[in-house]
């Protein structure tokens, strides 16, 4: 699988954009953002969070950015070969089609992964030196389902490049999903779970459990999988979801979550071989 | 027998070298002494049972719309083989089913004897490919995008250099593609498309938008590399440079492969026959009558003062002294062979 050409063409996406500083850019907004919300982003204190606290902070606007650059890096991965014309030449190599989707999401995941790595890597050192006890498996958690959660959009992003002919037609499919699943999905399962509980009872200040229905219906989102893996492995985020008290049924653990957020990888880069297989070029 | 051209890794002097396929040779550099092994690329060269690339009934739609239509043809190990039609034809969708850029809706595409859809890799492995419209990482220089194309075909940083030097870019290898010119764009694609010594390369439009040096440079190249026994397929819709190069010639219209052969057996199965051209001072029927006597003169036409005479090149010299005789005063003497464009517009609607 891992093959010359898979390698040269991740060596080549991962090079590109070191020349076009994207790792730098990404990794300093990562550790820029970090330390100002762990230094800054809480309401009831002052100075340095403790990484609990700093993950809580960051996990909404990582739910948000994550995907976002991730659909930048992978919308052109295949539209914009065809479209500047070198496909063609990248064809007529000795290489298959599975190889040329497999390097370009290898080495875009790869740029990505890296971003991540630097930059809270830079500033869980910098957080670590500050607070006492740093909880360092569960930043690396973080982490890890951070990257996991940016390869899920950058997939479906690599899809989103074989399906139209144009570049700004991806971009266009690819920021359609990203409201689909970060904005509306969860709009949608907040909406029905208000319904199924009754707005009289959610203004009642009484502590409400989560239907069952609920969890199942999170499992359609990446982002609130994400959310839930985190919530899962951090002890002082389990109860983050505000009155409605979350209690995760068994079928839901960090691992049973990352290998069906894995799995959301797998579909969309299956999608994105099989439309680029039957594609004329 | 290949040639090769190799470089000295510490001196850089460049040797031409000959062998067979496979074999592996010993060099020792003519100027500093260095010692080196080379071997000759097998797959590369490796022959096919038949010929380099065999279309078999070869049928693309695009919707309903048939743009290929059971089109055959072999094109034969070494030769320069020209595939022209006019715009739309089907000549680049052709060649995109050659190279397995497009799924087909029937027949049989072999390339030195490997089949282009179940043995991509192994077929492409012996293709170098220039496209109707080159393209390059304009982020990236001449040299990286060279080596970007070698490292997947298995080819060194020397060979890179030494294609780039080749066709005149060695100067400006350093610099970005985007600063390129149109020429330049193109001379560096026909330098990609040799990368790792591909023994059939598929030209679609080389000469498309290069000035006249730029044609007459890339013509040399072509019979270059035939010399070297390099099968060239060439799709071209400027009919002189085709009649040039090429060995045969296929001739596709709306999809159909109307003719192919060289282009003497093309003008036979036409009839069509060398012509002499006399511009007279004047026409009298003297001159006519004793040009109707001349034993081998098939036809002739006269318009106004020019007498166009159909007859086989060894009879000009007798139809000249025959309309001299006859008190004829000739001006100006052409000769005119059947020329591609006159098959191509008799082949083609």
């Amino acid at each position: 699988m891992l093959n010359r050409s898979v390698i040269s063409i991740a060596k080549k996406e991962f090079m590109d954009n070191i020349r076009n500083k994207w790792i730098i850019i990404l990794s300093t907004l990562f550790a820029v953002l970090t330390i100002v919300f762990s230094f800054f982003g809480s309401v009831f204190s002052t100075g340095w969070q403790d990484i609990g606290g700093t993950i809580s902070s960051m996990m909404s606007i990582v739910n948000l950015l994550v995907p976002i650059i991730a659909i930048i890096l992978g919308y052109s991965a295949i539209v914009g070969e065809i479209e500047r014309g070198s496909m063609g030449s990248l064809l007529a190599l000795p290489t298959t089609r599975l190889e040329i989707i497999t390097g370009k999401l290898i080495g875009l995941g790869g740029v990505l992964s890296t971003s991540i790595i630097i930059g809270f890597g830079i500033a869980g050192v910098i957080i670590g030196l500050n607070v006492p006890d740093p909880d360092i498996l569960a930043y690396l958690v973080f982490i890890a389902a951070t990257i996991l959660l940016g390869l899920v959009f950058l997939s479906m992003a690599i899809f989103f490049s074989t399906l139209f002919k144009k570049r700004s037609s991806a971009i266009g499919g690819a920021i359609f999903l990203w409201m689909l699943f970060i904005i509306i999905i969860p709009l949608v399962i907040q909406g029905m779970l208000i319904v199924d509980i009754g707005v009289e009872t959610l203004l009642s200040g009484e502590e409400l459990e989560a239907p069952g229905w609920y969890y199942t219906a999170l499992l359609v989102n990446p982002g609130s999988m994400y959310q839930s893996i985190i919530s899962l492995s951090i002890e002082s985020l389990r109860n983050i979801g505000g009155i409605i008290r979350m209690t995760y049924p068994d079928y839901y653990s960090p691992l049973s979550l990352s290998l069906l957020l894995f799995l959301w990888v797998i579909v969309f880069f299956m999608l994105a071989y099989w439309r680029f297989s039957v594609k004329d070029l | 027998m290949l040639t090769k051209k190799i470089r000295c890794p510490s001196c850089s002097y460049t040797k031409t070298v000959s062998g067979e396929p496979g074999d592996t040779i010993s060099v020792t550099c003519d100027i500093c002494g260095g010692k080196g092994v080379f071997k000759f690329p097998e797959e590369a060269y490796s022959a096919g049972a038949s010929g380099a690339i065999e279309v078999k009934h070869l049928t693309k739609k695009y919707n309903a719309k048939t743009v290929v239509d059971d089109v055959s043809f072999n094109v034969k190990k070494g030769e320069i083989f020209g595939f022209l039609g006019p715009n739309g034809a089907g000549k680049t969708t052709t060649i995109k089913a050659i190279l397995g850029f497009i799924r087909i809706q029937s027949g049989e595409l072999k390339v030195n004897g490997f089949d282009v859809y179940s043995e991509g890799k192994k077929a492409k492995a012996c293709v170098g490919y220039l496209p109707e419209r080159v393209s390059f990482y304009d982020n990236l220089t001449a040299m990286q995008n060279m080596l970007f194309y070698a490292e997947m075909k298995k080819a060194s940083k020397e060979e890179c250099r030494s294609l780039i030097e080749d066709f005149g870019l060695g100067e400006v290898a350093d610099r970005k593609v985007s600063s390129f010119s149109k020429g330049m764009i193109q001379r560096l694609g026909m330098a990609r498309a040799l990368i790792g010594n591909p023994s059939i390369l598929i030209l679609d439009e080389p000469t498309e938008g290069l000035d006249a040096r730029g044609v007459f440079f890339l013509r040399n190249k072509i019979m270059e590399l035939k010399k070297k026994g390099v099968t060239i397929f060439l799709s071209s819709h400027i009919l002189s440079e085709v009649q040039a190069v090429c060995d045969r010639v296929g001739i596709i219209d709306h999809g159909v492969l109307v003719a192919q052969d060289s282009v003497s057996a093309l003008s036979k199965k036409l009839d069509l026959k060398p012509k002499l051209i006399l511009e007279l001072e004047s026409v009298s029927e003297g001159i006519i009558q004793s040009l109707k006597s001349v034993n081998g003169v098939l036809d002739y036409k006269v318009f106004n003062r020019t007498v166009h005479v159909t007859c086989k090149p060894d009879v000009y010299a007798k139809v000249i002294l025959a309309v001299s005789n006859a008190g004829g005063n000739i001006v100006n003497i052409q000769t005119q062979i059947p020329s591609l464009e006159e098959i191509f517009l008799r082949f083609t609607k």
